[in-house]
């Protein structure tokens, strides 16, 4: 009895000893980079799209010989490992911890939901290990002080970033449209609704249009303010209320599955016939098959889009994108995948700057990073990193959905700023303006 | 006489193993996050079967953990006391929570329970969310002290023995409640509660403890588990974390004092390891299948697989 | 706001078509739990599949999606009659908790299949008459809402002319009011057993059909939602109620509505389960259950 009992324990313990030490290897050989991405649970849509990027990028990267290590003095190529974070923050608790010891990785890439990432920054923090995250849009994760954040990278516009340029098209652009058409006072408020998700992702974003009206003192009026639960599908009482407070404009903090029905039940069961404004993570090719006709002249606020070709050098590079993606997984990629598959580029060009694997020198490399944007217009047309929180700022646009017979479906349209413009603005005739 | 020995070895054969585990030289940050979390979820799914044991099924356990996590972190903020204590204080409000939400639940059959417990879960998450956004930052949430402040060297390992030490005395404590006369009324009361009033046994009072204690464990592990990540966010109160302790301690052996260590070991070792295999979806079919499995041909869970084991070795030797 | 009666008659209609998919999923777990006396709490799992199968033999036919319900109702029939057989009845009369448990199992291996065989991304069945509008007075209907009520209410009409009508219909209902008694007079209570589960899970289906032409966007975590509404309105009216699930249904829709004007959209959820815990706090066995078992 004694005996089979110590051999079952020694069993155990060799059992999980091996598993703490399977897969440690060299790591001169490769650059081994870890992707966080939710693989399972709610945001495994998204998880996949940066998973199947980051292996479309490292491919790329792996085809040309990898990346060149002055220390090595030769080229290594890239090794993808993936950490799947559940969409939970003990997954993402262990995956990156996973990353971090067990596969020894150089550099940790990816990162979607705030609360998930927010969980994992302090053993990131502890361990100093090269982070680029290209989600988590929540302020509260990039301007965190009770860590030490500074080996986190931030390739993606925060909350502020996305709907701060949505309302300023709204004061600068949208607000004199309407004027015009309507022949009202030049000095007449825009009559703004807000209807927004009851999340970190929701939340950040109405403050972040009531912190623009008030930073860029724009003539607007926010006359009704709304929130629903996440995964809501019957908008029509808020629509309802919203109706009755006349708006000019709504602006719709979703997620496509909110914003579909919610379009279509504010236009055709409550009549309210106005423009729609969204943001970003609507902009996906699922969006433009479900909202239907319903959705046309509605406004976007995006970043990177399947299906619009802003003017300028990144117009050829999303085709492109979109075209090798396809090749590689069928399928269009999203927002996430080219954030993430640039952010692969950045590691790799980051490493090839250090010139060697050592965590701090690819740090110091990626802050001190000044690479020409890749399918993301960016400022100024460089991905560099700021100097406060460590984000690279984008150049984001506002698209307008119009009507394309050919596919039978809406497509967008870039309509500001004029950089990257591809057709004006359209108020449709249907359109009814809001009024005190 | 024999069984007695075995359960001996194994127990302490438990404990050398917790006790040296992470101080073996292959151990590492990852193998020490995941035994944190298992212990976290030990306390957690004991707190959940020790209601269960009453006979009152919960499926909005997270609220206690999650009241345990944000009130102990509060303290520890505003008093500036180590995790280390608040976490207790933490734990006596979400046990005054409990006591509250049990005075609802008392009455009501499984079922209705079952949903009360559940929409208070979603009740206490919206107040949170919504009313004290102001103190608790919304959706945002707020950055906690670790349990062990980051500072000391190695600092995890300190945290994996308090937490160890911390999970060995709630399984003891749990074992005294279960041992005496507490115990065997809850029993009584699950089996039949007619027959237990007609003994003289009061059900609204012990169900009621049985809710207070269950609330206060459950305060305990989620205190531990939000000062282990540093950072607090309503995400706590989620669904599946309600669900993971009915999953380890059904699997384990509902109602017996070893069935959610056993139950959240073996589930959370075949999670991970599911995981090595590139399993995704796959994993939480396999975990449902596993979980019907156990509750139509092995009731009393994991635990009882040794017993029947012996059974039928004991049957064998008779028969000699 | 300003209520006017167009407004009011509007919005009363709305909940009419809302209320459409809770009758629906209600009257299925009232006519299980008449006849097992058990509950499952994955009941919205089979809502999803329905809505999955509309989405399978849309793209197979090309049909209007209105008569794929012939499709996904059977389908999920036999679905349910499997799971019937082969999860709840070896656990039938072992204590009320293991029902809770094996509803849980449920849900996640339904949920991951789905999402395996279609992946969780969104998807939408479009209506082909989206654009289509009916005034009937001053009021503009949308064509859909009008199809969903009526096939309800079609739906509901052949239950009920089944179970008073058919001999089978009677032996599942004799088997609902004495279990019993049922089997002493010959009838085969576990065949009852089966044909009520399939039956309770195909008007999920049904409802799941319909949720999803009706401009729902869907993907395999889409059923808990309406479930977990479905069972507060159940246990509001009263476990086997069927007057008590239409009453709980109204009471439910209005108190929501009521709490998205005045406290905001983020009480919706938190406020049915405040209603349902006011309720069970004075009468624990719901507004129409009854005291015993």
């Amino acid at each position: 009895m004694n005996h089979k009992l110590l051999t079952a324990l020694a069993i155990l313990l060799v059992a999980a000893a091996s598993a703490g030490c399977s897969e440690q290897q060299q790591s001169e050989n490769e650059i081994r980079v870890g992707v966080v991405a939710s693989m399972t649970g709610p945001a495994s849509t998204t998880g996949k799209d940066i998973w199947q990027s980051a292996v479309l990028a490292a491919e790329e990267i792996n085809a040309d010989g990898g990346v060149f290590v002055q220390d090595l003095n030769r080229q290594v190529p890239i090794r993808l490992i993936q950490g799947d974070d559940e969409s939970t923050r003990e997954g993402g608790l262990k995956a990156v911890s996973k990353l971090i010891t067990q596969d020894d990785v150089d550099l940790l890439v990816g990162g979607f939901s705030s609360a998930v990432v927010l969980a994992h920054q302090s053993i990131v923090a502890d361990h100093r290990v090269p982070y680029i995250i290209s989600g988590a849009s929540s302020t509260a994760v990039s301007a965190r002080d009770d860590i030490d954040t500074q080996y986190m990278f931030y390739h993606r516009p925060n909350t502020d970033d996305s709907s701060g340029v949505a309302t300023l098209f709204i004061g600068d652009v949208l607000r004199p449209a309407i004027n015009a058409k309507f022949n009202f006072p030049d000095d007449r408020p825009l009559r703004l609704a807000i209807i927004y998700q009851d999340s970190p992702y929701g939340k950040g974003h109405l403050s972040a249009i009531h912190n623009t009206i008030e930073a860029h003192d724009l003539n607007i009026e926010v006359v009704a303010e709304e929130s629903f639960k996440m995964g809501e599908s019957d908008f029509r009482t808020i629509l309802t209320s919203v109706k009755a407070a006349r708006p000019d404009a709504v602006y719709a903090v979703t997620f496509l599955n909110e914003q579909i029905p919610l379009v279509q039940q504010a236009r055709r069961d409550v009549g309210l016939d106005t423009i729609f404004l969204t943001i970003e993570p609507n902009d996906d090719p699922d969006y433009y098959s479900g909202v239907g006709r319903y959705g046309e002249f509605s406004m976007l606020e995006s970043r990177f889009s399947p299906y619009a070709a802003p003017k300028g050098p990144t117009g050829s590079a999303i085709s492109e994108f979109v075209d090798k993606f396809n090749a590689r997984w069928g399928g269009f990629p999203g927002m996430m995948g080219a954030a993430t598959y640039e952010s692969i580029y950045i590691a790799a060009q980051a490493i090839e700057n250090a010139g060697t694997l050592d965590k701090a020198k690819v740090r110091d490399a990626l802050d001190a990073l000044e690479m020409p944007q890749m399918i993301e217009a960016m400022q100024g047309g460089v991905i560099a990193f700021s100097d406060d929180y460590r984000e690279s700022k984008f150049d984001l646009y506002m698209s307008q959905l119009i009507w394309d017979e050919s596919v039978g479906e809406l497509r967008p349209k870039i309509v500001w700023p004029d950089t990257l413009k591809e057709t004006d603005l359209i108020l449709p005739d249907w359109y009814t303006p809001g009024s005190e | 006489m024999e069984r007695r020995r075995l359960k001996l070895y194994l127990l302490l054969g438990a404990l050398v193993i917790g006790a040296f585990l992470p101080l073996l030289p292959v151990t590492n940050l990852y193998l020490l996050t995941v035994l944190i979390l298992m212990l976290i979820f030990v306390i957690y799914a004991s707190a959940w079967n020790l209601l269960a044991y009453s006979g009152q099924g919960s499926l909005g356990h997270a609220a206690f953990f999650g009241l345990g996590g944000y009130a102990s972190s509060m303290i520890a903020l505003n008093s500036g006391l180590s995790p280390c204590i608040t976490i207790f204080a933490g734990a006596a409000f979400s046990a005054f929570v409990g006591l509250l939400i049990g005075l609802t639940c008392v009455r009501l059959k499984e079922w209705f329970l079952a949903m009360v417990t559940f929409g208070f879960a979603i009740i206490i998450q919206t107040v949170i969310v919504s009313m004290l956004a102001s103190i608790t930052g919304g959706w945002d949430g707020y950055a906690v002290p670790k349990l062990i402040s980051s500072d000391i060297h190695h600092y995890l390992l300190w945290e994996y023995y308090f937490i160890f030490i911390i999970t060995i005395i709630t399984i003891l404590a749990i074992r005294l409640i279960l041992k005496s006369r507490i115990g065997l009324a809850l029993a009584a009361i699950r089996e039949n509660e007619l027959e237990a009033r007609a003994a003289g046994i009061d059900p609204v009072q012990f169900k009621l403890l049985a809710f207070t204690i269950s609330a206060f464990i459950a305060g305990i592990a989620g205190g531990l588990e939000i000062h282990h990540f540093g950072y607090i966010t309503p995400e706590i109160f989620g669904v599946e974390l309600s669900f993971w302790p009915i999953i380890y301690s059904i699997t384990g052996g509902l109602g017996t004092l070893a069935g959610p260590v056993i139950g959240t070991v073996a589930v959370s070792i075949l999670w991970d390891g599911l995981n090595i295999f590139g399993l995704t979806y796959e994993r939480y079919i396999i975990i449902g299948i596993l979980l019907i499995l156990t509750i139509i041909y092995l009731p009393r869970g994991l635990v009882s697989l040794g017993e029947r084991f012996e059974e039928k070795r004991e049957g064998v030797r008779d028969f000699r | 706001m300003d209520l006017n009666p167009d407004v009011f008659i509007q919005i009363l209609f709305w909940g009419l078509y809302a209320g459409c998919i809770y009758i629906l999923l209600a009257t299925g777990l009232n006519l299980i739990f008449g006849v097992m006396k058990i509950v499952n709490f994955a009941h919205g799992e089979f809502l999803m599949i329905g809505a999955y199968i509309t989405l399978l033999f849309l793209a197979l036919t090309g049909f209007n999606p209105y008569v794929l319900l012939l499709a996904s109702m059977p389908m999920v029939i036999g679905i349910g009659i499997m799971v019937e057989r082969l999860c709840f009845r070896p656990i039938l009369g072992t204590g009320k908790l293991n029902e809770i448990f094996v509803s849980l199992g449920l849900i996640y291996i339904f949920q991951n299949g789905v999402a395996l065989i279609w992946t969780d991304e969104w998807k939408t069945i479009p209506s082909p008459f989206v654009d289509i509008t009916v005034s009937i007075g001053s009021l503009k209907l949308p064509l859909d809402y009008l199809i969903i009520i009526i096939l309800t209410v079609g739906i509901l009409a052949g239950l009920h002319i089944f179970l008073r009508k058919t001999s089978l219909g009677r032996a599942i209902r004799a088997t609902s009011q004495n279990r019993k008694a049922a089997m002493l007079m010959g009838i085969n209570v576990e065949r009852m057993d089966m044909l009520s589960f399939g039956i309770g899970t195909g008007l999920a289906a049904g409802a799941g059909t319909l949720w999803a032409v009706s401009g729902q966007v869907f993907n395999p975590y889409m059923g808990s939602i309406p479930a977990i509404k479905t069972f507060a309105i159940v246990i509001l009216g009263g476990l086997g109620s069927i007057p008590g699930a239409i009453v709980g249904g109204l009471l439910l829709g209005i108190t929501e509505n009521i709490a998205t004007f005045t406290l905001g959209g983020a009480w919706k959820d938190a406020i049915s389960f405040i209603l349902l815990i006011v309720v069970l706090i004075i009468r624990p066995t719901g507004i129409f259950g009854e005291a015993g078992e």
